[in-house]
């Protein structure tokens, strides 16, 4: 029989789990509202929220957007963010950390500051509203989430494997194709979801950098509470609330089983 | 034959000199068959029933032009500075308050081509130099049925008087100041509005200032109507149509006409922007009668086209401000003046808003 | 996903081995530090540069001198806010601590599939947008909202939540705690519970054991986790935006408003300065107590 400390820990950690996962689902009813309001509770039901974002161009050229800046900047980052790890560990120790505590700066200065200087810096290059401008921002926020993801798997791989395939007569392609690639692999994909995500869900320095000729999905989301009261917000919390859902459930028991064999 | 020919003749006559006449004379809501295909405009407003109401209004535009509308907002005059100063100008026709367009004629806002827009259907005295106007409206002041019962307020008077009326107040932070609600609040400091002096500004500042710490200042038109909508102020001042709005989702809120502070909105077209003919034509279309109809069913704002016919709801007419009664009601601020002082206005505000 | 956590705190907590840089820089000739050039000159491009562009306006316009700096210091109202931003980021730290901890301990303790379910709870809000998570609150705390309908459902008088501090450090605790559990579990999934047993079997009480070597053990990560969290709320933007009021306003909102409202980028920019220079010297204070963090990983691996 458990212990009571132990019933008591559970109790608490129901607790915790539901304050981290239940406040997100009352976006879910408010979804259905047959009302053009976000007050509770929701009145009657009906689908036409989730028309609204299927068919409106605010919504679905936005959502597009996010897709088009968010793949390039996975690809951009996983790349760049790749081969600093590689850089990072396989140079001397002092100035590989000092390399990568550089790298990981953009994780801990503020939004808003960074913000507001890539706004200046924009405004003069004319890059505001640009892919470009969207793409660089957010490889530069997304190479950390990279270089920790890879470097992770890089620390555990043991090099002797590839100097072991060298002394076999192996190419130096050969070698990364063949013995470095697979192994870090697992390390590289995770790195480059956290980068899509990165970029799929970064707002702050968005939304200085937007224009109307391009605004990502967030932007338009922030843009929607403050300004229209629409429940079309709702119901892209909930897709994306679902989605998310669906890839973790995915990671983890993929992880599971990599875990397992 | 001869018959035929001449028939013929006339005909051409006629087909050629109609598009020569209007390319001379642009009528309000005339829009040229494929004019603007491959052609990109930004409308910027308000956003809400405002800024839906507007596209339904342009749809017709949109589909006979053929140009790709985009929207965006909320109008800043800040954000219109910043995109004039660094030469990216991505806003092409904005809509704007009311003192905006006077204040920054030619420097952040052109001065419009008239021989490209109709504004014979305007009402008189409202078109000027670099803006015609969007639409009239009104600020009222909606009060929380629950907390005011039997007493309710009944005019802006009230609205300062915290003693005989005590709960929350929610006031317009949306950007520049209000010229109507400060007149108001010096009045109720007991000033006389007419007799205004720019240090009386401050006056008006001041009586805001005491409505004390719990007031909201809201920042757009969205949240004042869920401020409605959630009863969390006791008085709210509110634009017309986002009044009407959150009332149609069942807000306990009666509005004070007395004194509703009359308001147009201006159409303006940014220094810089890199097509002025379209953003033209644009605006040009917004001001037909068919246009300003639709406009006026989506929103119960006062259309700008003496030709408008709108057919409305009741709950849309019960926030109209154009009938008689509500002219009679409304209470127009100095516009001289504030156009005048705009600037020391602005920094009075903002520090104001940000607590100074 | 959770892999990635995993085998980053796996890999830490080896230590030395071999696959160490100082192992590896043996074994290959230098210049392999070029690879991370082109990531180093995004980061020069997109951060250096704008950072430097915030500090020279922040001290140059409208005029050279540290005007802007005086202005900061002298308003009031500026200083309510700065000292508001740091109250709000230590109870928001406090607040994700005390609910992160045994969290986390839990997850160490069940069995495999509940720790699935727990993990779960973690990432799905740790991943989805900041953005639709404050929406949901948003929805939550007004007037009207779940909370307070609930409040009048059993007969209690409704509380002011959304506008209000209160509301926005609940806020921003849900939206951060996943920050504080994540690094936290990371170092206690390391610490072997033998030494409990042990302890025990040497007759310590067990809440005794518990307080005087677990707890120890896992500070690291309740370093690490506490100044992640208390870093990320001095920045934080969207929330309190969302869910506060003008007496809730946070230091981020106040730059934002300098900037894109007022267009002044010298007063602007001399805020950004001052959350800047809070948050590195915060890291330098807590950079002893996280290099501590692998010296206890490692005295324990």
């Amino acid at each position: 029989m458990p212990s009571f400390p132990r019933i008591l820990l559970g109790l608490f950690c129901l607790l915790v789990a539901i304050l981290l996962l239940a406040p997100t689902l009352v976006v879910i009813p408010m979804s259905f509202n047959e009302n053009k309001s976000l007050a509770f509770p929701p009145v009657g039901f009906s689908w036409q929220w989730y028309e609204n974002f299927f068919s409106n161009p605010d919504w679905t050229t936005s959502f597009v957007n996010s897709l088009i800046v968010a793949t390039i900047v996975a690809v951009l980052a996983t790349v760049l963010g790749t081969l600093a790890a590689f850089g990072v560990t396989r140079a001397a120790a002092r100035t590989g950390g000092l390399l990568r505590a550089l790298l990981i700066t953009p994780m801990v200065v503020p939004g808003v500051v960074l913000a507001i200087g890539i706004y200046a810096v924009y405004l003069d290059a004319h890059l505001v509203g640009t892919v470009t401008g969207f793409v660089l921002a957010h490889t530069m926020l997304a190479i950390p989430f990279v270089l920790i993801a890879v470097q992770a798997s890089l620390e555990v791989f043991d090099r002797r494997l590839e100097t072991a395939a060298a002394s076999l007569g192996a190419g130096r392609l050969t070698v990364f194709r063949t013995v470095t690639l697979p192994l870090i692999l697992p390390g590289l994909l995770s790195g480059a979801l956290f980068a899509f995500i990165t970029s799929f869900d970064e707002v702050i320095v968005a939304l200085f950098i937007t224009s109307p000729y391009l605004k990502t999905l967030p932007v338009q989301i922030y843009a929607s509470i403050t300004r229209d009261a629409d429940p079309t917000v709702a119901a892209v919390g909930t897709l994306l609330f679902l989605a998310t859902s669906l890839i973790i459930i995915a990671g983890l028991l993929i992880g599971m089983r990599r875990g397992r064999t | 034959m001869k018959k035929f020919a001449r028939a013929f003749a006339l005909t051409m006559t006629c087909a050629l000199a109609l598009p020569a006449s209007a390319q001379d004379k642009p009528v309000a809501g005339a829009v040229k068959e494929g004019s603007l295909k491959g052609k990109t405009l930004t409308f910027v407003s308000y956003g809400g029933i405002y800024q839906d109401g507007q596209v339904a209004a342009l749809k017709d535009f949109v589909e006979k032009s053929g140009v790709t509308l985009l929207n965006d907002g909320p109008t800043e005059t800040a954000k219109i500075k910043a995109q004039v100063d660094s030469g990216n100008v991505t806003w092409d026709v904005v809509d704007t308050s009311d003192l905006p367009p006077y204040v920054h004629c030619g420097t952040l806002f052109q001065k419009l081509d008239f021989s490209k827009l109709d504004i014979s259907k305007i009402p008189e005295g409202q078109v000027g130099e670099c803006s015609v106007p969007a639409m009239n409206y009104g600020v009222v002041l909606m009060y929380k049925n629950d907390t005011y019962k039997d007493n309710p307020p009944k005019n802006w008077i009230d609205f300062f008087d915290t003693e005989k009326f005590p709960g929350t107040r929610a006031i317009d932070g949306s950007g520049d100041p209000t010229g109507g609600l400060i007149e108001q609040a010096f009045k109720a400091a007991g000033g006389d509005p007419k007799a205004m002096t720019p240090d009386d500004i401050e006056k008006g500042i001041q009586k805001l200032r005491d409505l004390g710490p719990d007031t909201i200042y809201w920042k757009t038109g969205a949240e004042s109507q869920q401020l409605a909508e959630s009863g969390e102020a006791d008085m709210i001042m509110m634009w017309t149509g986002r009044a009407m709005a959150a009332s149609k989702n069942g807000a306990a809120y009666t509005p004070v006409w007395q004194d509703w502070l009359v308001v147009m909105d201006q159409l303006t077209i940014p220094v810089g922007v890199k097509d002025p003919d379209a953003a033209h034509a644009l605006i040009n279309a917004y001001l037909g009668a068919e246009a300003q109809a639709i406009m006026t069913e989506t929103t119960s704002y006062t259309p700008i086209n003496s030709d408008a016919k709108p057919k409305v709801d009741d709950a849309t007419a019960a926030f109209l401000t154009s009938t008689p009664e509500r002219n009679a009601q409304g209470y127009q601020q100095n516009i001289a003046f504030w156009v005048k002082n705009f600037d020391l206005a602005a920094e009075k505000w903002n520090a104001l808003l940000s607590g100074n | 996903m959770t892999a990635t956590h995993d085998d980053g705190t796996t890999a830490r907590a080896r230590g030395e081995g071999p696959g160490t840089p100082g192992f590896l820089s043996r074994l290959m000739p230098r210049g392999a530090v070029w690879l991370a050039a082109p990531a180093v000159l995004v980061l020069v491009a997109v951060l250096a540069y704008p950072l430097a562009i915030v500090v020279w306006r922040s001290v140059s316009d409208p005029a050279l001198g540290v005007d802007n700096y005086v202005w900061f210091f002298r308003s009031a109202v500026n200083r309510t806010v700065l000292l508001r931003t740091f109250t709000v980021s230590a109870w928001v730290t406090l607040a994700c601590l005390v609910c992160a901890y045994p969290y986390a301990y839990a997850m160490t303790i069940v069995g495999r599939n509940l720790r699935l379910v727990l993990i779960l709870c973690v990432l799905v809000p740790f991943w989805l947008s900041g953005v639709v998570r404050t929406l949901a609150w948003v929805i939550l705390l007004q007037d009207s909202g779940v909370i307070n309908s609930i409040l009048r459902g059993i007969g209690l008088p409704p509380v002011k939540l959304i506008r209000t501090l209160p509301g926005v450090v609940i806020g921003m605790t849900q939206v951060l705690l996943p920050f504080m559990i994540l690094p936290i579990y990371a170092v206690m999934k390391g610490i072997d519970n033998r030494l409990l047993q042990a302890a025990r079997s040497l007759g310590a009480k067990p809440w005794k054991a518990f307080l005087q070597i677990y707890v120890p053990l896992s500070l690291p990560g309740v370093y690490a986790g506490a100044i992640i969290v208390f870093i990320l709320s001095l920045g934080f933007y969207i929330t309190p935006a969302l869910l506060g009021g003008p007496r809730s306003i946070l230091l981020s909102s106040l730059v934002q408003n300098q900037v894109l409202s007022l267009l002044n980028w010298g007063r602007g920019g001399a805020m950004g300065v001052v959350l800047l220079v809070a948050t590195f010297l915060l890291l330098a204070i807590a950079a002893p107590l996280m290099r501590q963090k692998h010296s206890a990983a490692r005295r324990e691996a």
